[in-house]
């Protein structure tokens, strides 16, 4: 057999045609991913159509990237070509570390295929009638939440998510930065001035509270 | 006709039912605004605002069974409506129906203003401010706590710091030792718990610190993780099965109204949240600290009752069952309900019992002198 019929054939293997739908559903319904990668993904697609040449070696490509934005400064140029490059890296090491989860992600669907299908034909012989869809539908759930849940709990599935975490954050700090440096550039107050801002308020809220309460507090004192 | 052209006609003829009921759904949720959709409309009315946090008296629904007011606390994660989701299933209006005096302290929706707020600000200013405010309008010098889940630690916490101010103390589906996860055999539950421990405290810093809070969005992805299938089939065969059923759908787009509407968790209380209880377990070690006091679960003296979820995956039992080793008081009753950690308040099958065994343990208390308690 040719190695493309080969192929042929466990591509029309039922069970890794299912584990394949599921896999997929499951990734495009990973709305964390979208919620961490989605704002500066336009652009970043945009610079890449420009430039496509070397994106294949992301590793590096980013490393790359890192070495120029970490190199010295100068006082009054290119700082924020710096940070946008920052950014870029950031956001190919995002993209390495969703690639990396979403393999340790799509681990456990193989599993649960190969043990639904093998209860459906034991199920399906002739003593036994196949079930109904319903009845089918439940088992293949059941034994998908118990590999899902099961691979979840492993060291690789937490160490890749947490990754997957650290690399998201460090994009999203990094877009704040651009942000700021925008921000300063057109005299408008940055989100670090807003937190100092609310740091400021609730300390001093805190204050007139407690001077609140002690003044209650020596007034019911002196009435006893 | 052979038994596999059966099977294959009866395969067909579901999936074109199927197809049919999608487009149903489909048509369903297009005519359905969301102001159709309605949750937390028990009448109640607003006492005072502090800040965004908000004080609501319930309105009386029945003839008063027990005087003392009861403060119900919900945590920051979700809202309180999950306990008035709708009329036939709410813990609110059956507590109202069953003669108590129910009051609501709403967080309200926090965001990076609140950045700075800690867990020492919710439980020593705002449920302070409330029991305070509650002991003016009603005369009395003491209420009942009754907290929900993260709620529940907040008014453990108020309890074992104000004991002066606490007539009863009710936790629901509540974790007081964050570790006893480990003692759970079901694989289904404690994730939470096991996902917090897998991060780095810097990893939370840095999540707080970006972010300003503990992003809705980011709790609800972990929370679908934790039910896998469940989140990837709820929009396709769980909608099969409600559209023919207007009740059903109507309760399935409440119960999304819930989940959809959750709260940033304000970032400081977050971290504390995070990495003080579910990192390093602090409040069942006696070393959590709130306003530079050590929250000393043996100062809680008033009478305890604890009632968890026995499938809840979110709070595994034993960590909820930890309270009673740990506290001061001698009248302690714990209440193991069959059921999950939304289930229980939500669930057809819950309706009643939950606000049963409240409503009962408390009127009991109520008509007792504190001497006899």
């Amino acid at each position: 057999m040719s190695e493309k019929e080969k192929s042929a054939g466990a591509d029309s293997d039922p069970s890794l045609e299912w584990a394949k739908l599921w896999q997929t559903m499951a990734e495009s319904s990973n709305r964390m991913v979208e919620a961490w990668s989605g704002s500066m993904a336009p652009f970043m697609l945009a610079r890449l159509s420009e430039k496509p040449v070397g994106f294949g070696d992301g590793n590096e490509l980013s490393a790359a990237i890192e070495r120029m934005a970490q190199g010295p400064r100068v006082a009054d140029a290119w700082d924020i070509d710096r940070k946008m490059a920052l950014v870029f890296g950031a956001w190919i090491e995002m993209r390495q570390r969703l690639a990396s989860y979403n393999a340790v992600a799509a681990t456990p669907w193989a599993e649960a295929s190969k043990r639904f299908f093998e209860t459906v034909s034991a199920a399906g012989t002739s003593e036994t009638p196949a079930p109904d869809w319903r009845a089918a539908f439940a088992k293949w759930s059941e034994i998908s939440n118990e590999e899902l849940i099961r691979n979840q709990r492993t060291d690789g599935f937490l160490q890749a998510q947490k990754e997957l975490l650290q690399a998201g954050l460090q994009l999203r700090s990094r877009q704040d930065d651009v942000a700021e440096a925008a921000s300063t550039m057109f005299g408008l107050p940055t989100r670090k001035d807003f937190d100092d801002v609310t740091r400021q308020l609730t300390e001093l809220r805190r204050e007139v509270r407690a001077l609140a309460r002690q003044a209650r507090d020596r007034k019911i004192e002196g009435a006893q | 006709m052979s038994d596999q052209e059966n099977q294959a006609s009866r395969f067909a003829r579901d999936m074109a039912a199927n197809a049919e009921k999608m487009f149903k759904a489909t048509q369903l949720i297009a005519n359905t605004r969301d102001e159709d959709v309605n949750i937390g409309t028990t009448p109640k009315h607003l006492v005072v605002r502090r800040d965004k946090v908000e004080l609501f008296h319930y309105e009386p629904m029945a003839a008063a069974t027990a005087k003392t007011p009861v403060l119900l606390a919900y945590g920051l994660i979700g809202r309180y409506t999950m306990a008035d989701l709708q009329p036939d299933r709410s813990l609110v209006r059956s507590l109202l129906s069953k003669g108590l005096d129910l009051w609501l302290i709403d967080w309200g929706q926090p965001s990076r203003t609140e950045r700075w707020l800690t867990i020492d600000d919710y439980v020593d200013d705002y449920i302070d401010a409330a029991v305070d405010r509650m002991a003016q309008e009603t005369g009395h010098d003491k209420v009942t706590l009754l907290g929900i889940c993260e709620g529940g630690v907040f008014t453990t916490c108020y309890a074992a710091l104000h004991p002066e101010k606490v007539k009863n103390l009710v936790i629901t589906i509540t974790p007081i030792d964050f570790h006893a996860d480990v003692k759970d055999k079901a694989a289904h539950h404690g994730f939470l718990n096991v996902w917090t421990r897998s991060l780095d405290p810097e990893d939370i810093d840095k999540l707080v610190d970006t972010y300003g809070v503990l992003p809705g969005e980011f709790m609800s992805s972990v929370f679908s993780m934790m039910t896998p299938m469940r989140s990837l089939t709820k929009y396709n065969v769980d909608l099969i099965d409600v559209v023919d059923d207007e009740a059903k759908f109507m309760n399935f787009l409440r119960m999304e109204k819930w989940l959809a509407d959750r709260p940033h968790h304000p970032g400081e209380a977050a971290k504390q949240w995070l990495k003080e209880l579910y990192q390093e377990n602090r409040l069942v070690d006696g070393s959590f600290v709130l306003s530079g006091r050590q929250v000393d679960l043996k100062s809680i003296t008033a009478p305890v009752l604890n009632v968890f979820a026995l499938d809840d995956h979110i709070i595994p039992p034993d960590c909820s069952r930890a309270l009673g080793a740990k506290i001061g008081s001698t009248d302690y009753t714990e209440i193991p309900l069959p059921g999950g950690h939304v289930g229980l308040f939500v669930s057809s099958k819950s309706q009643g019992k939950l606000s049963q065994s409240i409503a009962d343990w408390l009127v009991a208390r109520d008509t007792k002198p504190e001497s006899e308690v």
